[in-house]
Parts: C-alpha cells; sequence; structure tokens
C-alpha cells in the first residue's frame, strides 16, 4: 500500500511541478490545447486507474486478508481466555481453570487460543500490536478474537479505546511460551495464595484484611474477596503494578500502594493514609504471594 | 482619463444607495440582515474559537513534548483534546466555511442582493454565538467535556461522567445544529431561488454547488447527530435508558447514530474548501476548470456517497464481517469523486498559465495535503489494516491533514483572495508567501510523524507515554512542529490585520477573477449589484460582452430594482425570472429569539424545568414578534 | 419584466389570486418549510430505527414484563389526524381561489380535530404512565420518546394553526397563503409520522 500511495503522491506532485515549469504556455505538453484530452485525462487519471487500484486493494485486504481477523470458531482453539476490561486495569480468567490474574495474559506458543472481552465498565480496546488487531471491550457485549503467537517471547498490549483519565496508563504482557512453562505458571496460579511465613508479612496480611484493602481485591484462600480492583492471588508472580505502569520491585510497590494517586492520579485506589510502618508490612505480605 | 458617470446612473445609484443603508453603530450591527455584515460577524466570531481551539492544540503538544510530562494534569489533558475538537469542527470550521465564506459570497456570485432568509440568517450567527459561548461558559468554569469530541458512551454517561461537561457538550452541540440547520436551508433556497435571471444551474459557478451539496448533506445529518445527543440528554438528566445493557440499552446505538452523522460532517467540513479552490484556480491559472459538469457532479457525490459508510469508524467493535466488508467498499467508491476533482484541478494547473500568488499558493499546498490526507484515508478501507492503526495517532495524522490540510489551507488561501473584496484594499504579497511557507511546512512537521507514531503503535487521547517507548524524539519534533504553525496562522492574521489598516487601495477586480463578485466595487455597496447581472456562463466575469450590457442596463435604468428592498427570485434550473422580493432590512428579533434559546438550554442544563417552560414560552413569544411584520410592512 | 409581479404587495383575494396563479417555481418560504420538514423526517427515522434497533438487541419486546400495547383507540386517534389533512387541503384551495372565509373555517375545523387529536393522545398517554415509566427499561424509553417528539410536533401545528387563524381573520395577502400552504404542508408531514410513529408504537401487538 505504501509503495502505490507513493507512487500516486509523487506522480501528482511531478504534475504540478510540470504545471509550475509550464507556467507560461498554456496546454499540455506535447498535446497542446486540447479539451477532450483534458476531460479523457481526469477520467483516466481520476477514474479508472482509481477503480483498478482500488478493486485490487478490496478483494487483497477485505475479502483474502480479512478471515484471518474473525472471532475463531470454536473447534479451532485450544482454550477460552476473558479479559475484561476496567477502568484502568485489565482482569484475565482462565475458563475452566478457576484461574485469574490481572493485567497479565500468559499463553502456550503456537497454540490458537480463543480470547473473549468484555468490559466491566466503559469501553475499552485490547489491542497487542504485534499479535493481534484491535477488538473493543464492550460492556453487555462479547467480542472474541483468535490470540496466536507464533515466537515465544514477552507482548506488550496497551488499551486503545479512549476510557478515562488513566487510559494512558492501561497496558498489559502477553507471554507466550512453550507448553511446560505455561502449564506450570497456570498450575501455580490455580493455587490458593501462600501464607505469609514471617512476622512482619503476617502483620501485613492482617493489615490487608482490616484496613480496607480487602474490600476491593480477591486474594483466593483468604477472606479477601473484592471484585473492584484486580486480583492479587499471586502478586509477587508479575513484573508489573499497575497495569504495566511501574515495575514491580518493593519500593515501587511501596510508592504505589501509599500514594497511588501519584502514580495514577485518578486511579480508584485511594491513599489509605496507614503510615509507613503498617505499608512495608503490607508490601511484605504482598512480595510473599508467590 | 476618468469616465464621467452619467447624471442618471449617479441619481439610481444614490437611491440604491438610500434604500439599502445600513443602520450605524453597535445597535445597527445588532439588527442587521445584510448577508456581508453577518459574513464578517461569522468571521470574527469563528476566528476566536479558532484560537482556542489552537490554545487547545498547543496544550496538548506542550504536554506532549516529552515523555511523562506534568503540564497538564490527565484530567484537564482530556478536557482540553475534547475541548480542542469539538471546538475545532463544530465552532471553527463549519461556521467559518458556511457563515463566513458562504454567507458572504453566495449572494455576490449570484447575482442576488441577499440570501432569500435575510433574518434567518442573522438568527443563524446569534445562535451561533450564543451557542459557542454556552460551551466555553462550561470551559471556563471548570465543566468542560472530556470524553472526547465523539463522547462515546457508557464513558460519557451520567455513571462514569458525573459532572455537567457532557452537559455543556450535548446541549451546546444541539443549540448550535439549529443555527447550521437554519443556514443550510438558507443556503439551498438562495441558490436555487435567488440566481439572476438568465442563470440556469449550469451557469453557476462550482463555489455554489459545492455549498448546495453541503447544505443538503447538513439537513440529513444532522439529525441523526441531534437524535443521539438528545437521547444522551434523556439517560443523563431523566433517568431515561438507551445505551446501559443492563436496561436493555447498548452502547453501539450511540455509535452508529453519532457516526451517520460523523461522517458526513467530515464531508461537510472538506466541501466548501473545494469549492474555494474551484474558485480561486481558474482565477490564477486564467483558464476555465476542466470538466466543469464532472466536478460539480462529483461534489454532490462525495456529499451523498457519504452517508453510506458510517461504521467504517466501528471496525474494532465486532462488527459482523458481511457488516464491515459492505462499508469498506461503500468506502472505497467515495474516492473516485474526490479523484475526479484532483485530476481536474491538477488538469486545469497543468494546462493553464498559473500565477503563482499567495491565494493559489494555498491551493496548491491544499491539494498536495488532500492527496495525502486522502491516501492514508484509503488505506482505512483495508479492514485488517484499519483494525491495527485505529484509534492510534495514524489516525490523528489522517484527520489532520485532511481537515486542516485540505479544508483550512483553502479558506486560508480564500481569506487572502477575497481580502481585496472584502476590505477594498490588498494584502502584502511577500508576507502572503512567507505566512503559506511557515504554515505548510509547520503542518508537515506537525503531523508526518504522527503516521509513523501511530505505525509503531502510540494511542491516541493518551496524556502521557512512557520514555521507553521510543516515542519521544518524534513527539518532540511534532510539538515543535505546532509551534512553528502557530507562528505560520500568527502570521496570516497579522499579514492581514496591518494590510486592513495600510494596504494598498484595491480596485474592483485585483486578480481578474472569474465569478460575478469581482464586477462590483471593493467593498461591495449594501445592495451588491445596481443592476440585476446579465449571466451567460459559469465564468460571469470573463464574458465582457455582458458586462457591457450591465453598464447599459445601468444606464437606462433597465433590471435596477430601485423602488425598495428588492430582489429577484428565478425558477430552480432554469432561472426563468419568477418574481420580485422585498427583502427585509433591520430587525431586533434574531438576537432577541436567540436570547430565549439561550434560556431554555440554560435552564435544561440547570435542571430547572419549570424555568425552562417558561423559557419555551418566551422563545414562542419572540419566535411570533419574529413573523408579526409581514414582508410588506416591512 | 414589468409583468414579473412584486409578489409581496399582493393584499386581498384577487391579487394574491393572481400572484399564487403566475408564480412558476414554488415560494422561497415554501421551499425553506420543505427543508426543515426534511430534516424533522430525518429525526423521526433516527428515532424509528432506533426502536428497532433495541428492539432487535433482545428476544423479549417489550421489556420487563410490561404489557403489548392496545391497538383500537392509538389507531382510531390517528385516523382522526390523517382525515384533517382533508379540511387543510380544501383550506388552501379556498385561499388560492380568494375564498377567504370559506378558507379560515376550514382551518378552524381542522385545528379544532388536531387539538382534540393531541387532548385524547396525552390521555392515553398518561394512562400508559401508571403502568410503566421511561425509566423502567430501554422499551419504556424508546417508547415514550417518541410518541411525545410526535405530540411536541402537533402542539407546534397547533400553534402555526392559532397563528394563522388570527392572521387571516384579517385577509388574505401573498404572505399568508404561502403560510397557509405550509401549515398545510406541515401537517401532511405530521399525519405521515404519525401513522408511522402509531405503527411503530403498537408494532409489538400487530
Amino acid at each position: 500500500m505504501l509503495a502505490v500511495a507513493g507512487v500516486v503522491f509523487l506522480g501528482a506532485v511531478a504534475m504540478l511541478v510540470v504545471g509550475w515549469v509550464r507556467r507560461d504556455r498554456p496546454g499540455l505538453p506535447f498535446f497542446g490545447e486540447n479539451e477532450k484530452l483534458n476531460t479523457g485525462l481526469v477520467v483516466l487519471f481520476g477514474m479508472a486507474i482509481p477503480i483498478v487500484i482500488l478493486v485490487a486493494l478490496f478483494v487483497v485486504s477485505d475479502l483474502v486478508l480479512l478471515n484471518e481477523t474473525d472471532a475463531p470458531a470454536a473447534s479451532s482453539t485450544a482454550m477460552t481466555i476473558t479479559v475484561i476490561g476496567h477502568q484502568w486495569f485489565w482482569q484475565v480468567r482462565y475458563e475452566g481453570e478457576d484461574a485469574e490474574t490481572a493485567n497479565e495474559v500468559h499463553i502456550p506458543v503456537r497454540t490458537p487460543i480463543n480470547l473473549v472481552v468484555r468490559s466491566a465498565d466503559v469501553i475499552h480496546s485490547f489491542w497487542v500490536p504485534e499479535l493481534n488487531r484491535k477488538i473493543d471491550t464492550i460492556p453487555g457485549q462479547a467480542n472474541s478474537i483468535e490470540l496466536y503467537a507464533e515466537r515465544a517471547g514477552v507482548y506488550r498490549g496497551q488499551c486503545s479505546e479512549f476510557c478515562g483519565l488513566q487510559h494512558a496508563h492501561m497496558a498489559f504482557r502477553v507471554y507466550a511460551e512453550p507448553r511446560p512453562r505455561f502449564e506450570a505458571w497456570l498450575a501455580n496460579i490455580r493455587k490458593p495464595a501462600r501464607e505469609p511465613t514471617t512476622p512482619l508479612a503476617r502483620q501485613g496480611q492482617r493489615a490487608f484484611m482490616r484496613d480496607g484493602c480487602a474490600a476491593c481485591h480477591t486474594i483466593a484462600g483468604t477472606e479477601a474477596e473484592g471484585t473492584i480492583g484486580p486480583n492479587l492471588t499471586h502478586l509477587a508472580t508479575r513484573q508489573t503494578l499497575a497495569a504495566d505502569t511501574i515495575p514491580n520491585t518493593p519500593e515501587d510497590l511501596f510508592r504505589w500502594i501509599q500514594n497511588p494517586q501519584s502514580i495514577k492520579p485518578g486511579v480508584k485506589m485511594p491513599g489509605l493514609g496507614l503510615g509507613p510502618e503498617r505499608f512495608h508490612a503490607i508490601v511484605a505480605y504482598l512480595m510473599g504471594l508467590k | 482619463m476618468t469616465v464621467s458617470t452619467p447624471p442618471a446612473t449617479t441619481v439610481r445609484l444614490n437611491r440604491l444607495e438610500r434604500i439599502w443603508k445600513e443602520s450605524p453603530g453597535v445597535l445597527g450591527w445588532l439588527t442587521t440582515v445584510d448577508h456581508k455584515r453577518i459574513g464578517i460577524l461569522y468571521f470574527f466570531t469563528s476566528l476566536f474559537f479558532f484560537g482556542a481551539g489552537g490554545v487547545e492544540a498547543l496544550a496538548i503538544r506542550t504536554q506532549l513534548i516529552g515523555p511523562n510530562q506534568s503540564t497538564l494534569s490527565p484530567a484537564t489533558f482530556n478536557e482540553m483534546m475534547s475541548t480542542h475538537g469539538t471546538t475545532m469542527i463544530f465552532f471553527f470550521v463549519v461556521p467559518m466555511s458556511l457563515g463566513a465564506f458562504g454567507n458572504y459570497l453566495i449572494p455576490l456570485m449570484i447575482g442576488a442582493r441577499d440570501m432569500a432568509f435575510p433574518r434567518l440568517n442573522a438568527l443563524s450567527f446569534w445562535i451561533y454565538l450564543c451557542a459557542g459561548s454556552f460551551l466555553y461558559v462550561g470551559v471556563f468554569t471548570g465543566n468542560a467535556p472530556s470524553a472526547g469530541w465523539f463522547d462515546y458512551v457508557p464513558l460519557a454517561s451520567k455513571t462514569y461522567s458525573p459532572g455537567p461537561g457532557i452537559d455543556f457538550y450535548a446541549l451546546s452541540l444541539l443549540f448550535v445544529g439549529i443555527s447550521t440547520t437554519l443556514g443550510a436551508i438558507n443556503a439551498i433556497v438562495t441558490i436555487f431561488k435567488l440566481r439572476a435571471p438568465g442563470m440556469s444551474l449550469n451557469r453557476m459557478p462550482l463555489f455554489c454547488f459545492a455549498f448546495l451539496a453541503v447544505s443538503f448533506a447538513l439537513i440529513f445529518a444532522l439529525p441523526a447527530l441531534s437524535t443521539a445527543l438528545v437521547l444522551l440528554e434523556l439517560e443523563r438528566l431523566l433517568g431515561f435508558h438507551f445505551f446501559i445493557p443492563a436496561s436493555g440499552g447498548d452502547p453501539i446505538l450511540w455509535q452508529n447514530l453519532f457516526w451517520i452523522f460523523g461522517h458526513p460532517e467530515v464531508y461537510i467540513i472538506i466541501l466548501p474548501a473545494f469549492g474555494i479552490a474551484t474558485s480561486i484556480i481558474p482565477t490564477f491559472v486564467r483558464r476555465k476548470m476542466v470538466a466543469f459538469p464532472l466536478v460539480a457532479l462529483a461534489e454532490i457525490l462525495v456529499a451523498f456517497l457519504g452517508f453510506g459508510v458510517w461504521a467504517h469508524h466501528m471496525f474494532a467493535v465486532g462488527l459482523a464481517s458481511a457488516t464491515a466488508i459492505y462499508f469498506a467498499a461503500a468506502s472505497l467508491v467515495i474516492v473516485i469523486p474526490s479523484g475526479i476533482q484532483l485530476f481536474a484541478w491538477i488538469t486545469t494547473i497543468v494546462t493553464g498559465t498559473p500565477r503563482f500568488k499567495t491565494p493559489f499558493l494555498w491551493i496548491i499546498g491544499f491539494i498536495v495535503l488532500f492527496i495525502m490526507g486522502g491516501l492514508s484515508g484509503v488505506t482505512f478501507a483495508a479492514i485488517p489494516f484499519d483494525q491495527q492503526t485505529t484509534d492510534t495517532y495514524y489516525v490523528v495524522a489522517h484527520f489532520h491533514y485532511v481537515i486542516f490540510g485540505a479544508a483550512v489551507f483553502p479558506l486560508l488561501g480564500g481569506m487572502y483572495y477575497w481580502f481585496p473584496k472584502v476590505t477594498g484594499r490588498m494584502y502584502y504579497e511577500r508576507w502572503g508567501k512567507v505566512s503559506f511557507w511557515l504554515t505548510f511546512i509547520g503542518t508537515n512537521v506537525t503531523f508526518f510523524p504522527m503516521h509513523i507514531l501511530g505505525l509503531d503503535g502510540m494511542p491516541r487521547r493518551n496524556y502521557t507515554y512512557g520514555p521507553e517507548m521510543g516515542w519521544t524524539g518524534l513527539n518532540l519534533i511534532e510539538t515543535l512542529g505546532a509551534y512553528l504553525l502557530a507562528l505560520g496562522l500568527l502570521s496570516v492574521f497579522v499579514n492581514l490585520a496591518v494590510s486592513l489598516f495600510r494596504g494598498e487601495k484595491a480596485g474592483n477586480d485585483p486578480w481578474e477573477g472569474d465569478t460575478l463578485e469581482w464586477s462590483t466595487t471593493s467593498p461591495p455597496p449594501a445592495y451588491n449589484y445596481a443592476v440585476i447581472p446579465k449571466v451567460s456562463s459559469p465564468y460571469a466575469m470573463w464574458d465582457k460582452e455582458d458586462r457591457e450590457e450591465d453598464a447599459r442596463n445601468l444606464e437606462l435604468g433597465r433590471k435596477t430594482l430601485e423602488q425598495g428592498h428588492e430582489t429577484p427570485a428565478s425558477t430552480a434550473v432554469d432561472a426563468d425570472w419568477d418574481e420580485v422580493l422585498e427583502m427585509p432590512s433591520h430587525s431586533a428579533w434574531p438576537p432577541l429569539v436567540a436570547l430565549a434559546m439561550t434560556g431554555v438550554f440554560a435552564m435544561v442544563l440547570l435542571q430547572q424545568w419549570l424555568a425552562a417552560a417558561v423559557f419555551v414560552g418566551i422563545l414562542a413569544l419572540t419566535v411570533a414578534g419574529f413573523h408579526l411584520k409581514e414582508p410588506e410592512e416591512a | 419584466m414589468s409583468s414579473v409581479p412584486r409578489s409581496m404587495e399582493a393584499a386581498g383575494p384577487g391579487p394574491v389570486k393572481a400572484v399564487d396563479r403566475q408564480r412558476q417555481a414554488q415560494a422561497s418560504g415554501w421551499w425553506g418549510a420543505a427543508l426543515l420538514i426534511a430534516t424533522e423526517v430525518t429525526l423521526f427515522a433516527c428515532l424509528i430505527a432506533t426502536y428497532f434497533y433495541l428492539r432487535f438487541k433482545t428476544s423479549e419486546w417489550p421489556l420487563g414484563g410490561i404489557e403489548k400495547p392496545s391497538v383500537t383507540l392509538p389507531l382510531v386517534f390517528t385516523g382522526m389526524l390523517v382525515a384533517t389533512c382533508v379540511p387543510m387541503f380544501l383550506s388552501v384551495k379556498a385561499a388560492k381561489g380568494g375564498a377567504v372565509r370559506a378558507a379560515w373555517s376550514l382551518l378552524l375545523l381542522a385545528t379544532v380535530v388536531q387539538a382534540t387529536y393531541l387532548g385524547l393522545q396525552i390521555h392515553l398517554m398518561v394512562d400508559d404512565l401508571h403502568s410503566f415509566s421511561p425509566q423502567a427499561n430501554a422499551y419504556g424509553s424508546i417508547y415514550y420518546a417518541l410518541i411525545t417528539t410526535h405530540h411536541a410536533h402537533v402542539a407546534v401545528g397547533l400553534a402555526i394553526d392559532a397563528w394563522l387563524l388570527w392572521k387571516l381573520a384579517r385577509g388574505i395577502t401573498n404572505y399568508r397563503l404561502i403560510a397557509l400552504r405550509v401549515a398545510a404542508f406541515y401537517w401532511y408531514f405530521v399525519s405521515v409520522t404519525a401513522i408511522a410513529v402509531v405503527l411503530t408504537q403498537l408494532y409489538p401487538s400487530l
């Protein structure tokens, strides 16, 4: 397409240059003044040639290629993953596996996946530029596409439909892994959360359950069953926080929970004002959720 | 050697001056119904909104000059990008095209003395002014809309946008829609009925064909937007359910209704520019437009076909393949009439003897930018490609090339072209050329890199981006380009402003123009033409015998219509002279009706229903007042 | 050229009739009204399209257990409204022929029936409001949005009628004849949209 566009553009510019060069001589180069020919040229370049190019473009892109971007047939895919867009994070559920995470999609490489997208609030759009076309997440509707990675690796995706204050910070990652590694990862996140092993972490767990965090977040196997914010059951396995906005390190996690508005102004998580000691304990607890 | 004017002619001209005399002072401007004064009012008002939209654009670009900037908070950024689009489209480009250029020039080009409905014309302006002010009251009180110019639900619903910002958006657009509808009706009736007798449709300038097409498109497109906006406000203010899935609604309903308006809207934006281009090109290349009938037909086809393609804005929402394929095919079809016009213009330029003066330079720039914007637009008809590039900076590049490059460049060229006619003075040519080059280069530096950023995955409407994305360099270039562009635009307006006071006096026809407005004085007298012109072709000024006949008619008092405030009305196609119409002169009712309307919208915004009903009653009274005096009593 | 009438000066049955006969094209005011009516037709088309868009999104219609609308009275009333096209048409014919009194009486007859229609329709709507509200669900919302838009157009038509009755009582001029023709055109439009609206409104029961 770029080549054709380039030719058309340069051709038109060339004609304008001819107009400038021949600005003192009326009529066409070589052919002189000939109204019939002028009109013929308009029909040729304005109608005939475009029709040919456009038909070719249409056939190739909309009849041949388009099939590959349709929703997959049920039988052709190995598993179904549901991604639910929220303001401003991604809920990721593995259907039939009782496994849920957030802001990360792990898939086995070279395996067609049925990716179903939904929304919990406004319209978002799921897009991994290197892997798939955009597909909007629309409340009240389930859209699906085929997610397929030819090569193993980490692929960045981002929300691609304006969804409010932190649309700019609503990214996610797709990890395409060899099957064994994928199965191990899935088996791990199916499990409930690990119990804390240090006194600080235990303190953190208590604070998490009692001081407000549990109202919004789920940690499987505990009394935290909130669904407003992302699932944190295996938070420590993730490489980023806050929908791929900051890295997942103790320092960044501390910063994030102490003052979320300083990192994502407008985010729905409030700063709970619990004091640094308690926040450190919570960080210790969360970093143990492998 | 001066030709002395025969006394009979002088007497006639004096009588016409007296009959058509505009009231002086501010009150004169408030109550004017003269299309030229209304055009000037529209011009300065839409320039103000251009400035506002420009400030919003510079704010956006300044925030994006580097990664993780905090010049604007996310909330402010979202407001800026929403008001930038809304202002530029609804309060600048369409009012400038239709209200300023259309109003001023259509009667002049068809040999009439005013629009068909002069008081309605004034009303359109006052409604526009009130509607724009209405939106900006919202902006200045911290209640700007922030869901983007196409305002998708559910983000724009009460749940996710609880403040009044969206109400300001929806109500101001409903409000300005009334103005635009009335303006479109006025233009159509004027073009069909007020053409000088003898100007059959095939002798009408292409400028008028473009404005006729635009006006019909507006008639059928605006109601879809109005429907969407009314449904949205019913949902937001009165708890109706149209877009909420849990109660049987559908967010995609909004998208369909909006784009059924929104796509024709973009052709509405560009068609007047085509009209201006088809006026400027023949004059500066000194030959008639190649394939005139094809160009006229193409202008109409673009408006018509624009109604069949709206869902190409929705290729990511999960449409059925067959639906998407139909819309892609239809979108490709529109390329044809655009291509015809482009090559007609280019062929006319090549086969003519162009003079590269400032107005013509803007048209050359327009052609280049329109081709680029058109090419990127065509790529969206390749659905898989669209599904990668939609909602990225590639789209932002595309529409700025077509809206700024292809719609605004002719407006700027038209400002230079008709400046001598409107002001009676000439602008500074060298500065004109400089202003063109600054703007052209600035435009490309700002918007070309956006294609690349989009292909690299940068989404639109993001208030910031991380340094690791690799988008920093191009964003910096774009921001610098935006400042250069702003400088270019500033130089345009400084040139025109200084020339207004110090430019050399221009005569009637400094360009040897092709259309009728060049036959009258600069600026035109209030009555436009002392003699209703004789017309044999769309290039009336180049038909010397006709202009000589006009001069003879003036001496003899034929076709001078000097018994009152009069203009002829003709049949729609062949322009056979049908009747003589009595035109109104001044009226205070238009601003009063507009004020009453403002009251209604303000009370609805504030959800004061009783007060709104009272204002509806007042509105009815002002409309009655509008119709109280019948034409023969005026 | 002297034979081209200064049509706006025509006052009184004779001159108005002559000007009307002589005019080849439609008057500007008629054209303007026609275009305004075109925008309103498009508005109704969008509302009706919205109704059916929402209907085909679901299997149950009406939603939420709302009862299907009863058919008889709305259809009868709509017939009443459509019938007023006859006196409107005849009123214009009379005015064109110079019979101003007759034109006025026919207009009055049409107005009375139209006003009765509006009153009866509002009564029906208030009845409906006792069973379900526009805030109930999308069905209620589009139902009431559609019919109140129609009622608003009828109300505006009545205002135009009242204006004309007042003006025509003072005699006829070119302007008032054009206004009467516009009013008739407006009522033809309202009648056609009334049929479309009532069929949509009653669709679940048809």
